[in-house]
């Protein structure tokens, strides 16, 4: 046996009450009498005179027709229509993002979500289904395509939001695949889906409406956040003992805001700052801080606002380790001494190369092909017809057309004024990306294969103006940076919530363990031989530890996502640069009524209760 | 003889009434009623031939010239009526804000004042016994005379009720005891467990003229109690609970109307006068309408 609503049974709640009314000794009054005779005869024919009586008029009478009707009402289960039209299937999509977490709306704009979708889920027809899913960081289907609004609502009641930011893209795919079907070419949509959320979702844009039949459900009033957006830590050029923590506060409200800044390490406060950011305006910090032991720097926002998620975040942060670094060459003054400009770089040149360079960091080829392709990060110059770049040609004096500034290869590295004598024209590898270009041919490729990071340059920087130009050492120091394997696993040591995190193992472990910022403890399934983890439940923020083999790392999970941090809910979502779909009020769901007929039918009893005692006394 | 029972006023008026038997009396004592026996009166009766030792004096002279034979004249005997009056001084007969037993007695009290002035045998069957008042209701056992009538009244007026009753058994035995058969009066609520049927059909079978008088409490016809009671039968001690509204008055009064209906029912065919009376009702409205409309007197 199966009940469409087990909560009904909560109503036997009531049936106490009615025992409770009967367990009420009745107070009898104590009268002599000259005789019970008449009485007796007057009992006998009131109780069992004939079967049948004329029907004479009597409240008592009414007031339990009026009970029986209003039961008799609720059981058919009427609803107020609403304006939904009958469709055969409704996806329900819950945003479970960061903002949804959002207190604009009480207690928030996910348990908002949840009692809209609940009341969809109350006035589901005999005749429609109903499927759930939660978009996070990625989409779970809660709930497959059914009628059982008990399973319906459990599955709604199962869903949480994550701190991760939103990603829709794959709900709504989900979602398409089945509200459309085949009718001979076409494809026609034949149900409706359902989206519940802020709007604050960036990749829609990718998704395309394709004529989804969506409705979307905004959820949220807008509120006053302040949020973290970014956090880095680097070692302080001018003094390398100490670590500048780099930050950046975002105010999405219409007012300023001001608050206070902490700087924590390994949880012991080491500063505090008060900080006023403009309205729509991103503020960036700067903290300088000592630091004697790898530890987790934390910036932790005082401020009591709407979105508590994107209040605090934490980075692990190591000593700095000197980066050894092999150039070969034949001689390039201009690159040595910019190799030695950054700190904590032991530089050793060599004119060959004759094995894999496993004892340096970064090996540096400058026009160099050496005997044995290094096994370590590596910058090559000029060096070309390996199996890692094909040669096709030479070109003479190319001009560079575009460079990308926003990798970190090319921070504050500008190419306005350099001049290349000849270049060697390449075929574009697959595991680079071009960063300079001129127009026949990549200038500069960097990218990752075989867990090895190599960047490439494509001419002989002797044959160009670039090492006279300031941004040929700076460019050399962010290239030691993003090479430098301790940089690089620091940097994985920073996961946005909701991305997986990797890491990469020296040696095979048998087991893993990992610590949830809750404490929770969940072992990983490790396959033999393998020399990666990937960690993917990482959609609580926080600091987790992970334990494999006999080593332990800490790594941090934040928000840090402008767009999920301006919680000012949008009216329309926006898929691509033509289609857009408007935020909806007028779909409301039909509104069953039993239970509101249920409590009048337990008024009306409870009258006739008190009718009744009055009537007899 | 001023009785705290009947008014002087109401006395003067029964003084006048006469009760009626619709027999003739079987009495043996003198009085004023016509018998069937022979004797000297002023009603002549029948004629009879003349045999020796008849005294001359009731010869019918006239009869003689005519016929030349000796016919002796006969009168009727008159000879006393036998009332009879049960009255129940159960407890049940103790209720009422005018309690059933004082008007039962003033009922009585005229019954035998009229029966007194008539020159005929009044009895008073009070029922159950009270030994405690053996004399007083010995005393009543047999009154005659109108100069009995003071004491009458003040041995009625000496009754109590009290006690448990068992009406069949009252007037079976009464009927038993009776020497000669006349008017019996029953006069009590009728409220009686176990009926009334055996015991007047123990009078109508010894050949009593019977008038049957009914006399209910107000509050029995019209209750003012209402909720839930637990009663109390003061004779019985039986608790009865019951929760009784306003709304089921007319359903309790159509029971005692019916219980009533049933009782009458029983009298008429018996031919067995019945009244009705609440307590608190005029007792000359009883007496000097309701009883000579239904010639129970004149």
């Amino acid at each position: 046996m199966r009940f469409l609503s087990p909560m009904a049974f909560a109503f036997a709640a009531a049936i106490p009450v009615v025992v409770v009314f009967y367990l009420l000794k009745r107070k009898r009054v104590v009268k002599l009498v000259s005789s019970t005779l008449l009485w007796q005869k007057f009992l006998a024919e009131t109780q069992a005179s004939s079967p049948f009586q004329k029907l004479k008029h009597n409240w008592l009478l009414l007031l339990q027709i009026l009970l029986l009707a209003l039961v008799v009402f609720a059981l058919a289960r009427p609803f107020l229509a609403g304006t939904a039209k009958e469709t055969p299937l409704r996806v329900m999509i819950l945003d479970g993002s960061a903002s949804m977490q959002s207190t604009d709306e009480k207690p928030n704009r996910f348990e908002k979500a949840r009692a809209e979708a609940l009341k969809w889920v109350d006035g589901l027809r005999d005749n429609e289904q109903m499927m759930i899913l939660l978009a996070g960081a990625t989409t779970q289907v809660k709930q497959s395509p059914t009628g059982d609004k008990a399973a319906l609502r459990r599955a709604l009641e199962s869903c949480a939001p994550s701190d991760s930011p939103t990603r829709l893209a794959e709900a709504l795919k989900t979602a398409g695949a089945f509200t459309f079907e085949k009718r001979g070419e076409a494809e026609v949509a034949s149900g409706e889906i359902h989206l519940f959320s802020d709007g604050a979702a960036p990749d829609l844009e990718e998704a395309g409406n394709k004529n989804l039949p969506l409705i979307y459900h905004r959820i949220g009033q807008g509120g006053r956040n302040l949020g973290l957006v970014a956090l880095d830590v680097k070692a302080n050029p001018e003094n390398p003992s100490q670590r500048a923590i780099f930050t950046a506060v975002a105010n999405t409200f219409t007012n300023p805001i001001t608050t206070d800044v902490h700087l924590l390490f390994d949880d012991q406060l080491l500063e505090v700052r008060s900080l006023t950011v403009a309205p729509t305006n991103t503020e960036p910090l700067v903290f300088i801080a000592p630091q004697n032991r790898d530890g987790i720097f934390t910036v932790r926002l005082t401020l009591e606002d709407d979105l508590a998620a994107d209040n605090r975040a934490s980075i692990v942060s190591r000593m700095p380790q000197p980066v050894k670094v092999a150039l070969v060459t034949r001689g390039n003054r201009f690159l040595e001494k910019a190799l030695r400009g950054p700190p904590n770089v032991e530089l050793t040149v060599m004119p060959m190369l004759t094995d894999e360079a496993k004892a340096f960091d970064i090996a540096v080829l400058d026009d160099v092909v050496p005997v044995t392709w290094p096994a370590v990060n590596t910058l090559a110059i000029q060096v070309a017809n390996t199996n890692w770049i094909e040669r096709r040609d030479l070109i003479k004096n190319p001009a560079i057309v575009d460079w990308k500034s926003t990798h970190p290869l090319l921070r504050f590295v500008n190419f306005d004024n350099v001049q290349i004598a000849e270049a060697q024209a390449i075929k574009p590898p697959p595991w680079g990306i071009p960063l300079v270009e001129s127009p026949q041919t990549p200038l500069v490729v960097a990218g990752e294969q075989d867990r090895r990071r190599l960047v490439w340059i494509a001419f002989d920087t002797l044959q160009s103006t670039w090492p006279l130009r300031i941004s040929f050492p700076i460019f050399m120091a962010n290239a030691v940076e993003w090479l430098n394997p301790a940089s690089a696993e620091s940097g994985a040591l920073l996961v946005q919530a909701g991305k997986p995190f990797h890491l990469n193992l020296f040696e095979p472990v048998s087991s893993a363990k990992i610590t949830a910022p809750d404490g929770r403890t969940q072992n990983l399934p490790i396959e033999a031989g393998t020399r990666e983890i990937i960690f993917t439940d990482t959609s609580r923020q926080g600091t987790y530890r992970l334990q494999a083999g006999t080593n332990e790392t800490l790594f941090c999970v934040n928000l840090l996502d402008p767009v999920e941090s301006n919680i000012q809910p949008r009216q329309e979502l926006p898929f691509g640069k033509y289609e857009k779909v408007q935020a909806t009020t007028l779909k409301e769901a039909n509104l069953e009524l039993w239970r509101w007929i249920v409590a009048g039918g337990l008024m009306v009893l409870l009258f006739e209760w008190w009718f009744y005692h009055k009537r007899t006394v | 003889m001023a009785s705290d029972l009947l008014t002087p006023d109401l006395l003067r008026r029964l003084e006048q009434l006469q009760l009626l038997a619709q027999r003739r009396t079987k009495s043996s004592a003198k009085g004023e009623r016509r018998s069937r026996a022979r004797g000297q009166s002023v009603e002549f009766a029948d004629h009879r031939n003349y045999t020796a030792g008849d005294d001359f004096r009731y010869l019918d002279w006239n009869l003689y010239g005519r016929l030349d034979r000796l016919f002796l004249k006969l009168y009727e005997e008159e000879r006393e009526l036998p009332v009879r009056i049960f009255l129940d001084a159960s407890e049940s007969m103790a209720f009422g804000e005018i309690r059933k037993f004082d008007f039962a007695r003033q009922i009585a009290a005229a019954i035998g004042y009229v029966a007194l002035c008539g020159f005929d045998r009044v009895s008073v069957v009070a029922f159950p016994d009270h030994p405690e008042e053996a004399a007083v209701r010995g005393a009543l056992r047999l009154v005659r005379g109108r100069k009995s009538a003071l004491t009458f009244f003040q041995n009625l007026h000496q009754l109590t009720a009290g006690g448990s009753a068992d009406l069949n058994q009252a007037l079976r035995r009464g009927a038993l005891e009776a020497r000669q058969t006349g008017l019996a009066v029953v006069i009590s609520d009728f409220l009686d467990p176990s009926g009334y049927e055996s015991g007047l059909n123990a009078l109508v079978g010894r050949g009593f003229q019977i008038d049957l008088v009914q006399v209910l409490a107000p509050e029995e016809l019209n209750p003012g109690t209402y909720g839930d009671l637990k009663l109390v039968d003061a004779e019985t001690g039986f608790i009865q609970e019951v929760t009784f509204g306003k709304f089921r008055l007319k359903a309790y009064q159509q029971t005692v109307q019916n219980y009533c209906q049933r009782l009458r029912e029983y009298c008429q065919p018996r031919g067995i006068n019945y009244f009705r009376v609440p307590s608190d009702a005029s007792i000359e409205d009883l007496l000097l309408k309701r009883l000579r409309q239904a010639e129970v007197w004149k």
